[in-house]
C-alpha cells in the first residue's frame, strides 16, 4: 500500500510539469527546499529531542557558500552546489561542539545567539558579503534555467536527500539518537555517547540545511544577510510543528501547507501573511500539540485523554 | 605606548571616553528596563518571552499617538509617558490571561514558538494600527537641548533615563525586599510548586509579574520614543539586544539584568569606538562565552534537573 502511494507520488511529481504551469513548478520547487529545510531541522527536534534557533544560520551558511564560490571564484553552479553542505556542515560541528553542551531553553538560546553571529558577519562585512545589498544575478546554466528543468533538478536532490536521511534515522545510529532523547542518562549507562551522538546529528542537519540554503540560492537568483536572520530560523520549526515533530514524513507535509498557505494569502492580502501566520502558530501550540499528522493519525486524542 | 595612541588616539583624551562611559550608561539603562521585565517574567513563570520587544514596540507607537492626541501642553508628554506603560500592561494582560496561561504545564519550546507567533501577530497588527511610515516624537521643551559635561555636548533627555531607570531599580529592589508581594515573587522563582502548596494563589501572580514586566518593556519602549525612529523593526532589534542582556547577566536575576545591561551599553559603546565594523558582532561573541562558561549567565542559578 504504501509502495503504491510512493509510486503515485512519483508519478505525480514527475508529470507535474507538463500539466502545471511555470508558476506552480516553482512552488513546488520551494516546497520541496522548505520540506529538505525542515526535514533536516526535525532529525534534531524529531529524533534528537534538540531545538535549534539558530538554524538559518546553516542555510545561509550554504547560500553564501555558493554564492561567493560562483560570484568570486568564477565557478560553475554545479561545482558551488556541492560547497554548500560542507561549508554548513563545518559550521555547524564548530558551533556545535559548544551547543550540545547545553540542555533544553539554554541549547535554544545559545543556537540563537550562533545564528546571530553568523547574521551579523553577513551583514557587517560589506566587501565579502555586499551586506545589506546581498549578491545578485546568481542563475543555473542555461540547460537548468526553465522553471521545469529546475524543479526536476531540485526535485532529484531533495529525494536523494531525504532517502539519505532516511537511512540515517533507521540506522544504529538514529536509534541511538532516539534513546538519547529519550533517556540521555540511561543512554549514557548503556555505553552510548551521548554528547558525540547529538553533536553527529548537529552536524548532519547542518549538512542538509546548507544544501537546501544552496539550492534556494540558485533558485532565488540572489542570496540576503536575511537568510540568517533569527525570524527565518523560525520557519523549519513552524513547518515542523504544522506537518508534526514525530514523523519522518511531517516536516514534508507541513512544507507543503505552509508554502501554499503563504501564496493563496501573500497573493491577495501580503499584509495579513504574518498575521496569519503567527495565529496558526499560537492557535496549534495550544490546541494542536502534536500537529496536523498528529491529528490525522488520532494520537492526539489518546495523549489528551491521557493528560485529563 | 606610542603605538597604542596611534592605535587609539582617544585614549589620551580623558573627556571624550567620560562622554562615551555616559552615553554607553544610558543605552545601558534603556537596556536595563526593557530587560529586566524580560528577566522577571522568566524568574517567575519560566517563559522566555519573545514578544517582549514587541511590547516594547507598541509602547513607543502609544507615545507616538499620545503625544498627537493630548493637548500640546508642557504636561502633555509626561501625562503620556504616563499612560503609554500603562496600556501596554493591559495589553500583556490580555495576552497572559488569554494565551500564556493555557501553556505554562506544557514543554518550554512551545512556549518559546507560542510567543513567536505573537511577534508576527503584534507587528502586523502595529503596521495595520500605525501605518507602515517611521514615527518620531518630539523630546519636551525642558530637555530638547543638550548639556555641557566634561567639556562635550551631551543630550539632556538622556539625563532624563539616566535618573528614570535606577529610579525604577531601586524602586523594584524595594518592592522585592520590603514587601509581601515582593516576597511571594522572590519565593516563586525560587519553588512554585511549594508556593501553590502553601496556600498563594500561583495564578493570579502570574498575571500579576505579566503585567508588571509588560509594563517595563512599554515604559522603555515610550521613554526610547523621542530618541529613536519609530519604526516597525525595532521590535526584534530590542529583543535580540535585551536577550544578550538577559542571558549574560543570568535569566531571573534582577541584580544580573542591571549590571550586564550596563555592561553591554559601555561595551557597545566603547565597540563602536575602537572596532566599529564588529561591534555587534562582539556583542554576540560576548554572550557566546558567557553561555559556554556560564550557561546560566554571571548572577544567575543553574537550570533544575
Amino acid at each position: 500500500m504504501a509502495r503504491v502511494a510512493l509510486l503515485a507520488i512519483v508519478a505525480a511529481l514527475a508529470a507535474a510539469p507538463l500539466a502545471l504551469p511555470p508558476f506552480f513548478l516553482q512552488l513546488l520547487t520551494e516546497i520541496a527546499i522548505a520540506g529538505l529545510f525542515a526535514t533536516a531541522f526535525n532529525l534534531l527536534m524529531g529524533y534528537g529531542g534538540m531545538v535549534s534557533f539558530g538554524h538559518a544560520a546553516y542555510f545561509a551558511l550554504g547560500a553564501y557558500a555558493s554564492a561567493l564560490l560562483v560570484k568570486k571564484a568564477g565557478l560553475p553552479m554545479l561545482l558551488a552546489l556541492p560547497a554548500a553542505p560542507v561549508l554548513a556542515a563545518l559550521g555547524a560541528l564548530v558551533f556545535g561542539v559548544f551547543i550540545v553542551r547545553l540542555t533544553a531553553t539554554y541549547f535554544a538560546m545559545l543556537s540563537l545567539a550562533f545564528g546571530q553571529i553568523v547574521f551579523t558577519v553577513i551583514f557587517k562585512w560589506k566587501s565579502l558579503t555586499g551586506g545589506d545589498d546581498g549578491i545578485l544575478g546568481l542563475w543555473p546554466p542555461e540547460w537548468l534555467k526553465s522553471p521545469a528543468a529546475y524543479y526536476y533538478f531540485t526535485v532529484t536532490v531533495v529525494a536523494l536527500a531525504l532517502l539519505a536521511l532516511r537511512a540515517i534515522v533507521d540506522s544504529p545510529f538514529g536509534s541511538a539518537l532516539k534513546a538519547v532523547r529519550e533517556n540521555p542518562r540511561r543512554a549514557r549507562y548503556i555505553g552510548i555517547d551521548v554528547r558525540r551522538h547529538q553533536l553527529m546529528a548537529f552536524v548532519i542537519s547542518g549538512f542538509f540545511s546548507g544544501l537546501a540554503g544552496g539550492l534556494f540560492a540558485f533558485y532565488n537568483g540572489s542570496v540576503f544577510p536575511d537568510f540568517a536572520f533569527f525570524t527565518k530560523s523560525f520557519e523549519p520549526l513552524v513547518v515542523t510543528l504544522l506537518g508534526g515533530v514525530g514523523s519522518f514524513f511531517g516536516p514534508l507535509v507541513g512544507a507543503f501547507g505552509f508554502k501554499l498557505l503563504e501564496w493563496l494569502i501573500s497573493r491577495e492580502w501580503p499584509v495579513y501573511w504574518p498575521l496569519v501566520l503567527g495565529s496558526v502558530v499560537i492557535a496549534v501550540v495550544i490546541l494542536l500539540p502534536r500537529g496536523f499528522v498528529g491529528l490525522a493519525g488520532g494520537r492526539l486524542w489518546t495523549r489528551a485523554a491521557r493528560q485529563g | 605606548m606610542d603605538f597604542i595612541t596611534t592605535l587609539f588616539p582617544w585614549i589620551t583624551n580623558g573627556s571624550l571616553i567620560m562622554i562615551q562611559v555616559m552615553s554607553g550608561l544610558s543605552v545601558g539603562m534603556f537596556l536595563f528596563l526593557v530587560s529586566v521585565g524580560m528577566s522577571l517574567i522568566f524568574g517567575v513563570t519560566r517563559v522566555v518571552n519573545l514578544a517582549h520587544g514587541s511590547f516594547y514596540m507598541v509602547g513607543a507607537y502609544m507615545m507616538v499617538s499620545l503625544v498627537e492626541f493630548l493637548p500640546e501642553r508642557w504636561w502633555g508628554f509626561w501625562l503620556a509617558l504616563l499612560l503609554a506603560p500603562i496600556g501596554v500592561a493591559l495589553l500583556g494582560g490580555v495576552v497572559e490571561v488569554a494565551l500564556l496561561r493555557r501553556i505554562y504545564h506544557r514543554d518550554p519550546l512551545m512556549q518559546l514558538i507560542l510567543t513567536f507567533g505573537l511577534i508576527l501577530v503584534v507587528s502586523t497588527l502595529v503596521l495595520l494600527v500605525w501605518g507602515p511610515d517611521n514615527k518620531s516624537v518630539e523630546r519636551p521643551e525642558a530637555l530638547a537641548g543638550s548639556v555641557t559635561l566634561f567639556g562635550q555636548f551631551f543630550p539632556s533627555y538622556y539625563l532624563l533615563v539616566l535618573v528614570l531607570a535606577p529610579l525604577v531599580a531601586v524602586g523594584m529592589w524595594m518592592v522585592f525586599y520590603r514587601t509581601r508581594w515582593g516576597m511571594l515573587i522572590r519565593a516563586a522563582t525560587v519553588d512554585r510548586e511549594m508556593l501553590g502548596a502553601l496556600g498563594v494563589n500561583v495564578a493570579a501572580l502570574y498575571t500579576q509579574v505579566f503585567v508588571f514586566g509588560s509594563w517595563l518593556a512599554g515604559l522603555g519602549g515610550a521613554l526610547a520614543a523621542p530618541t529613536v525612529a519609530v519604526a516597525l523593526g525595532m521590535d526584534s532589534d530590542v529583543l535580540v539586544n535585551a536577550f544578550v542582556v538577559v542571558v549574560v547577566g543570568g535569566l531571573g536575576s534582577f541584580a544580573g539584568s542591571f549590571i550586564s545591561a550596563v555592561l553591554v551599553g559601555v561595551l557597545q559603546s566603547f565597540g563602536i569606538l575602537i572596532f566599529p565594523a564588529i561591534s555587534i558582532v562582539l556583542l554576540f561573541a560576548v554572550m557566546a562565552v558567557v553561555l559556554i562558561v556560564r550557561p546560566w549567565g554571571l548572577l544567575g542559578r543553574p537550570e533544575e534537573h
